[in-house]
């Protein structure tokens, strides 16, 4: 049993230093773990910064102003900047020069006057995610419009406006104020799963595949350590280095929020030191697990490139699940929490939104990661006993 | 001391592919035995088979009356195995290379540290100890291979084809450290396809070819029982062609 610990430490500790060393799996991934947040968080921040001014400082071109007197100038009440339209609107607006567009019809004055609906027509492509709040805020206020001139024609003949509109719609948001802006939370919580496996693939397919790509697990296995050994002290070694990967990337998301001058957006997002608590604990299964598995993908592999391609399904299916639950908009099911990488996804938002998971959901979580560390780690080791891994020379 | 009976190895998914059918000989302390034979002889997996690393179908193999499958780490513990396959960690220096074997064997601390400055002086390795294996030459990368083998003072070295790819001085240096250990009394059994290779280190030959031994004795035996004037003439004789002879 004492020489067990001495031979798996000796090998955790070979294997750490090694990766220390190592520019591409090593210094790469630390480097780019760092600056994942800052660079991530400030491209957002900005990006939603402009939305945001868009959506207040509305510039709306009209086609035919002058035959709307009455609604250009109930638009220009509410703070929108009426401007001419250009001849080449609609190519203007696909190009993406241009939002959205007003277009005055050229009987619009006659059918008011004889008690038809005017038309206008509202020019926009709304597969443009920018131009999106603008399109919204136009439509907003037409239809508030619509509703204001709707109720003055009731008032002129006696019907009070409520006859008008039988149903007053009131919405109560129940998103406190962190839970707004999802699209940084997806993007926070995605990237803590993303940089759990990340953070140890290099290390994991150097340390297996690169390690028979070098000849040197030949002479490994003539040593008395055993298979089990060697696996756990693999598994150890890049279980902390993907730890400390993770450990940086969130403290850069941390910093980033804490002390970076980003724009103001309204989203008064939180991502404190309770939360970067919160996300750890989550994140732990993972940083057992992914490391176990990429150790058994790469052992498959005679080189680090064909253990590369082998990997890029893992890749696939772990960055596709939260993409699925993004796009699913449901109440998650209660099995959620037994499925890996789904259940910390989900937890993850939860500690986002500022709630604390749930010590049953938090069990639950653990208990997919813990069956498939055993079996990764077992397959590994029954690998490493065959007579196949040897060089074919 | 190896002493191999009727051990027997194939390959493939019906094991169609015989690499050692029914090998017999012994290699006893204090002597260096050469197997010798062509490509594909079987050498290799024999080799692999006394250092644990295959199991037999048939047959046994033990190392100092230690049988391969049964004790298969106790056999670990007393053999310094230079493989086919010799990698270094290129990132790191020469002398963590072989402080990790070291380690995995047992050892620690300072009587570790020694050994290793002993080793290092030996090979004339301590000039370039502390820096990475990366940019050694295959000599260099070699004599890093023998230290990290040899770490923790086996009683039997098995060596697979060791002067692959070295340059003559690499050769020689390489010659003089297995007559250093043959007179310390170990046990060397040493692969080789080269015949004067064999012929120059070798007190016994035992001679491969296609999985079986064909035969097994001294240079001068062999050239009496091949009744030849020289040992390449009785090793094209033994073998009953000329196939692999490349020198």
């Amino acid at each position: 049993m004492r020489d067990t610990v001495a031979r798996t430490h000796a090998i955790v500790r070979k294997e750490l230093v090694d990766t220390f060393r190592d520019r591409r799996s090593g210094t790469v991934t630390l480097l780019s773990s760092i600056l994942a947040g800052p660079i991530l968080l400030i491209l957002i921040f900005n990006l939603m910064a402009r939305q945001v001014d868009r959506a207040h400082d509305l510039t709306l071109p009209v086609k035919g102003a002058e035959r709307a007197p009455a609604v250009v100038a109930f638009l220009e009440r509410q703070q929108v900047t009426i401007a001419t339209a250009p001849a080449d609107y609609e190519d203007a607006i696909r190009r993406g020069d241009l939002d959205v567009v007003l277009v005055v019809d050229n009987g619009f004055a006659a059918d008011v006057a004889q008690g038809k609906p005017g038309r206008v027509q509202l020019v926009y492509d709304r597969s443009r995610d920018r131009a999106r709040p603008s399109i919204e805020q136009a439509e907003t206020l037409l239809a508030a419009y619509n509703r204001l001139w709707g109720e003055q024609r009731l008032l002129l003949r006696g019907v009070a406006s409520t006859v008008g509109n039988p149903l007053r719609i009131e919405s109560a948001d129940l998103a406190t104020p962190q839970q707004s802006g999802a699209l940084v939370l997806f993007l926070v919580a995605y990237y803590g799963l993303f940089a759990a496996l990340m953070g140890g693939m290099a290390v994991a397919l150097d340390t297996t595949a690169g390690e028979r790509e070098r000849q040197s697990l030949e002479p490994l296995l003539t040593t008395p350590a055993r298979p089990m050994e060697i696996v756990v002290g693999k598994w150890l070694a890049v279980v902390a280095f993907d730890a400390l990967v993770v450990t940086l990337t969130l403290t850069g998301f941390y910093l980033t929020l804490a002390f970076a001058p980003l724009p103001p957006v309204g989203v008064p997002f939180l991502f404190g030191a309770r939360e970067f608590g919160r996300f750890l604990v989550v994140l732990v299964p993972m940083i057992l697990m992914l490391p176990a598995i990429l150790l058994y993908v790469g052992s498959r592999a005679r080189a680090y490139r064909e253990a590369q391609a082998n990997v890029s399904v893992l890749l696939f299916v772990v960055s596709l699940i939260p993409l699925v639950q993004l796009f699913m908009q449901r109440k998650e099911p209660s099995w959620l929490m037994l499925v890996p990488v789904s259940a910390q996804y989900s937890l993850l938002n939860t500690s986002l939104r500022g709630e604390a998971p749930a010590v049953t959901q938090l069990a639950l979580s653990w208990l997919a990661p813990l069956v498939l560390i055993v079996v990764a780690l077992g397959a590994f080791a029954r690998r490493l006993s065959r007579e196949s891994i040897l060089s074919s020379t | 001391m190896i002493d191999v009976d009727a051990l027997a190895k194939a390959f493939g998914r019906r094991g169609e592919v015989q690499a050692v059918r029914g090998v017999s000989f012994v290699a006893p302390d204090g002597e260096i035995t050469g197997l010798l034979g062509p490509n594909g002889a079987g050498k290799t997996t024999l080799l692999r088979m006394i250092a644990t690393l295959v199991a037999p179908d048939a047959g046994r193999a033990r190392v100092d009356a230690l049988d391969v499958v049964a004790d298969r780490y106790a056999v670990r513990r007393r053999i310094g195995v230079l493989s086919d396959a010799r990698g270094l960690y290129p990132r790191l220096t020469a002398r963590e290379n072989v402080r990790y074997y070291g380690r995995l064997h047992g050892l620690a601390g300072t009587p570790l540290e020694a050994r290793i400055d002993a080793l290092f002086a030996t090979l004339g390795l301590a000039p370039i100890a502390e820096r990475r294996t990366a940019g050694f030459s295959q000599g260099e990368k070699m004599k890093v291979a023998i230290a990290r083998a040899l770490v923790h003072d086996p009683r039997t070295i098995l060596l697979d084809e060791p002067t692959n790819g070295l340059d003559i001085i690499s050769v020689r240096m390489l010659r003089d450290e297995l007559r250093k250990l043959r007179a310390q009394g170990k046990c060397l059994l040493f692969s080789s396809h080269v015949m004067q290779e064999v012929a120059a280190l070798c007190d016994r030959i035992v001679v491969l070819a296609h999985g079986r031994v064909v035969a097994h004795g001294t240079a001068s035996e062999l050239t009496a029982q091949a009744a030849t004037t020289s040992l390449e003439d009785a090793f094209v004789a033994l073998l009953g062609s000329e196939e692999g002879l490349a020198a």
